[in-house]
């Protein structure tokens, strides 16, 4: 993966030459780097998609909304999938007893960063992107998730503009939990489908 | 042609590794290329369809071995010469002089196809 | 143009192998799936990445059950294909 520490600081002086040389050309301006850098670090959070789940957990005809709208359900909770080039699509996805999602992009990397934050590096990495399609009853396994032979799985592959968020099941013995309590059990696995929750 | 990075059903690849509590951004050159590309695409300078392309073109073995943001600056400063913005020699620190980055053109990739007799 | 499919159509992949970016994954060529839903309208990526404005068309999310992609697995696919990647395929039953 990264270089060594000699290799880390020689691509450091690549980026520092190539950023120098577009803000001379007038192509970044001063601050800009900065600037969108803290952007993107206090934009997506995975407590958003968290948040998201709850809200589907305790009002049925949010999670109905969600399940065929997702772009237009967000907003009830303040959310967007804007803030980048465009809107994208968001499409979510509930698990079942019968059924669990996973998603994944094959291709390169695409992940609903408005949502769940930046994507971490194993769902980036080759390794992920070419097994999950092929057998991700083993994937999951390997994260630690033993999914009944009775469950389908259903993996979802992001090769075009739309964005995926699992909406997972709701844990057994948190019926007196509130929303936000609920939220709190929801992790950024869970919302890709490589954990139950 | 199939391109390295359409991974999807191939074998071969090392067990997947979680890093706890990973941060965003491994190390501050990272950020600034994330946040260099957003600037040239909303610059119109290129696309993120032709952002893609370009990291596709990488040769399969550099592809595989270059980290995730290393994807990315080479598919930027690839771009950022293929556009005339500005020149190889330009863009390249003294060090980089001495071993110039290999991506395939456009032209380069029809032109092996035409040889094949596709 | 009108969209050319509806949620349920059987559909078969593409077998092309372009010299140029695609997103249709290698995996999904040549394969057939159903129209789960329309998934929106977009210019083909295909032409985004050659500079071209690109003809927009109707993407759909299509659904393979994985014995039709790999030859073998019990799970479903659902990959979200531009129309152009795409033409009618006799029904068949079979694909979740």
């Amino acid at each position: 993966m990264s270089a060594d520490h000699h290799g880390s600081s020689a691509i450091s002086e690549r980026v520092r030459h190539v950023e120098a040389l577009l803000e001379a050309r007038g192509l970044v301006d001063e601050g800009e780097i900065d600037r969108r850098i803290d952007a993107f670090l206090a934009g997506g959070s995975p407590a958003n998609g968290a948040r998201i789940a709850a809200r589907a957990w305790v009002d049925p005809g949010f999670r109905d909304r969600l399940l065929a709208d997702a772009n237009a359900a967000i907003r009830e909770l303040g959310l967007s999938m804007s803030g980048g080039l465009q809107e994208q699509r968001l499409k979510a996805v509930a698990n079942s007893e019968d059924e669990h999602n996973v998603i994944v992009c094959t291709l390169c990397s695409c992940y609903p960063i408005a949502l769940l934050g930046p994507s971490p590096a194993w769902y980036k990495s080759e390794a992920y992107r070419s097994r999950v399609v092929r057998d991700p009853r083993g994937v999951l396994a390997e994260f630690g998730l033993e999914l009944p032979e009775s469950t389908r799985i259903s993996v979802w592959d992001a090769s075009a503009e739309s964005r995926y968020v699992v909406v997972p099941r709701r844990p057994e013995g948190t019926d007196g939990m509130s929303e936000e309590e609920l939220a709190g059990l929801v992790t950024r696995k869970g919302l890709i489908g490589t954990a139950a929750v | 042609m199939s391109r390295i990075n359409d991974v999807g059903g191939m074998v071969g690849f090392p067990a997947i590794v979680e890093e706890p509590d990973e941060p965003a951004f491994h190390a501050d050159w990272e950020a600034h290329v994330l946040a260099l590309n957003a600037a040239l695409i909303r610059r119109g300078v290129y696309n993120l369809d032709e952002f893609r392309d370009a990291i596709e073109r990488m040769p399969p073995e550099a592809y595989l071995s270059s980290s995730y943001y290393e994807k990315w600056f080479t598919a930027i400063t690839t771009l950022l010469v293929e556009k005339g913005v500005a020149t190889a020699e330009e863009i390249a620190t003294p060090a980089e002089i001495a071993t110039p980055a290999e991506i395939a053109t456009p032209e380069e990739l029809r032109a092996s196809e035409d040889a094949r007799g596709a | 143009m009108p969209d050319r499919f509806a949620p349920g159509d059987a559909v078969r992949t593409s077998t092309a192998d372009p010299v140029w970016h695609t997103r249709l994954p290698r995996y999904a060529r040549g394969a057939v799936g159903r129209v789960v839903e329309l998934a929106g309208h977009h210019p083909l990526a295909d032409d985004r990445a050659r500079g071209l404005p690109g003809t927009t068309q109707a993407v759909y999310h299509v659904r393979f059950a994985a014995a039709d992609l790999f030859g073998d697995g019990d799970h479903a696919v659902t990959v979200e294909l531009w129309e152009d990647y795409l033409e009618p395929a006799d029904d068949r039953r079979g694909t979740p």
